[in-house]
């Protein structure tokens, strides 16, 4: 999960270099390596931010079970970005460290996830985000017995926004925020 | 940049209603046989093209009228080195005017006539000329650089192009000194109304050298400008500094439809606030 010091491929844009059409995300300070990525095509970082804005921000499904699709996806995907990213605001969600540890497939989810509804969710999220083709009903069932089609539709759409954000961070090796690890340091999680 | 997103008939009243300039610019081409000293584009034989295709200026041209742009700009690099230029710049002006900038020194010769080809009522060609003294013309823009200006200039009023000539100055623009050079641009048969007069801008290899006058934003002129590199503000945007493109001042990677970037431009003067109009007289 450690980033091994690489550095990112693309270009990352400051204030003195982003576009004229993107300049408002710079000057209340630093954006982040993916708004600074994005700069690169100006066009893009509206629609972009606004969908995955919407994916992963909250919704009706709240906070801890959006976490439960982002961190248990970008593991799957092995995105130490969005991994990093993730365990911190998975803490801030008020997910335990045992909970975490769990998504982060470092202890047996039986362990982390006691109750069926949570682990039936978890089943859905690694069948789209950990396999390619069909999704066999047995986990749709289990999903669908305890949550509405509505939560699982949102869910779904949380997931593949994380898999766009885990191959483009992955892809271009985005660094993660110092701070970001040393919240990790701290918590005993890196 | 949703809230951006207007029809068509919304540039087109924005051109009409002078909220939005007129003109579409493009850059064909970033590569010269010259190496000026201000350029914007640090422009060299060795430069890295950034090539925009005939195709690519011709659709610019016919969606730029489709939109409700009235005029277009060509400037470079040098657009006369590429080789198809003079039958693109008459496909381009079936749809608008437009001026061609050229630094004038590729037609010695029968060389002219790949020019004079572009006799055409909607087709001005804008050649540099920086002072009355040759070699403090040529110092700035390369050997024998004058001589070759004031040979073609003639010859290319003769054949029937209509030619404009641009001065950059480092100094003041209506500075007494220039007196001899407008004498100059009018005894080779050039209309006074057809020479410009604009300040060294701080941009590209002249921001290397400290020349010119520092410009933001709101000081370069907004006419929408394309190139291979992405849509900018102004043609004083996509400048190059130690080899890389400037991208302050770019508005969108997308060129084609021209709609995208057009959108994209008069979303951010609609941003901006009032009395933020260009003042230093660059152009």
């Amino acid at each position: 999960m450690r980033d091994d010091g690489q550095m990112p491929r693309v270009d990352l844009f400051d204030l003195d270099h982003a576009p004229i059409t993107v300049q408002d995300y710079f000057t209340v300070g630093d954006p982040g390596p993916i708004v600074a990525a994005l700069a690169a095509v100006p066009e893009l970082m509206a629609p972009t931010l606004g969908f995955i804005g919407a994916a992963l921000g909250p919704g009706s499904i709240g906070v801890r079970y959006k976490e439960f699709a982002i961190l248990r996806t970008s593991v799957l995907q092995g995105c130490s970005y969005c991994i990093h990213a993730h365990t911190t605001v998975s803490l801030d969600a008020g997910l335990s460290n045992l909970e975490i540890r769990a998504l982060r497939g470092e202890v047996a989810l039986e362990v982390g996830f006691p109750l069926d509804d949570e682990r039936a969710l978890i089943g859905w999220i690694d069948a789209l985000a950990g396999a390619t083709g069909p999704i066999p009903d047995d986990v749709w069932h289990a999903a669908q017995r305890y949550w509405p089609q509505h939560s699982l539709v949102e869910l779904t759409v949380t997931v593949g926004a994380t898999m766009f954000l885990n191959r483009f961070a992955t892809g271009f090796q985005l660094p993660t925020a110092p701070h970001v690890t040393e919240r990790l340091v701290a918590a005993g999680m890196a | 940049m949703s809230d951006t997103i207007v029809s068509t008939g919304t540039i087109a009243a924005a051109v009409q209603s002078g909220e939005l300039p007129a003109r579409v610019w493009m850059y064909s081409n970033y590569h010269c046989n010259l190496a000026c000293s201000y350029c914007l584009t640090e422009s060299s034989p060795r430069s890295e093209r950034r090539q925009l295709t005939a195709e690519q200026m011709i659709a610019v041209a016919e969606q730029a009228r489709e939109l409700g742009f009235t005029a277009l700009g060509i400037t470079g690099g040098e657009p006369f080195l590429l080789p198809w230029l003079p039958e693109t710049v008459l496909a381009m002006a079936e749809h608008l005017p437009l001026v061609l900038l050229t630094n004038g020194t590729l037609f010695a010769g029968d060389r002219i006539e790949r020019a004079a080809a572009l006799a055409h009522p909607d087709v001005a060609l804008q050649i540099s000329l920086d002072s009355h003294l040759p070699d403090v013309n040529d110092m700035a823009r390369g050997p024998d650089n004058f001589a070759k200006v004031v040979e073609a200039v003639p010859r290319l009023l003769a054949r029937g192009v209509r030619v404009r000539i641009a001065t950059t100055t480092g100094g003041p623009l209506d500075s007494p000194a220039l007196s001899p050079l407008q004498h100059l641009v009018a005894s080779l048969g050039v209309a006074e109304a057809d020479h410009l007069i604009r300040p060294i801008v701080r941009r590209g290899r002249a921001d290397e050298f400290g020349l010119g006058v520092q410009a933001v934003a709101r000081d370069i002129p907004c006419e929408l400008t394309i190139t291979g590199d992405g849509a900018f503000w102004g043609s004083f945007g996509p400048t190059v500094r130690s080899g890389r493109l400037d991208t302050d001042l770019l508005l969108t990677r997308t060129i084609l439809p021209l709609a995208v970037p057009a959108n994209a431009l008069l979303g951010v003067l609609r941003g901006m606030p009032e009395g933020t109009d260009a003042r230093l007289g660059i152009r």
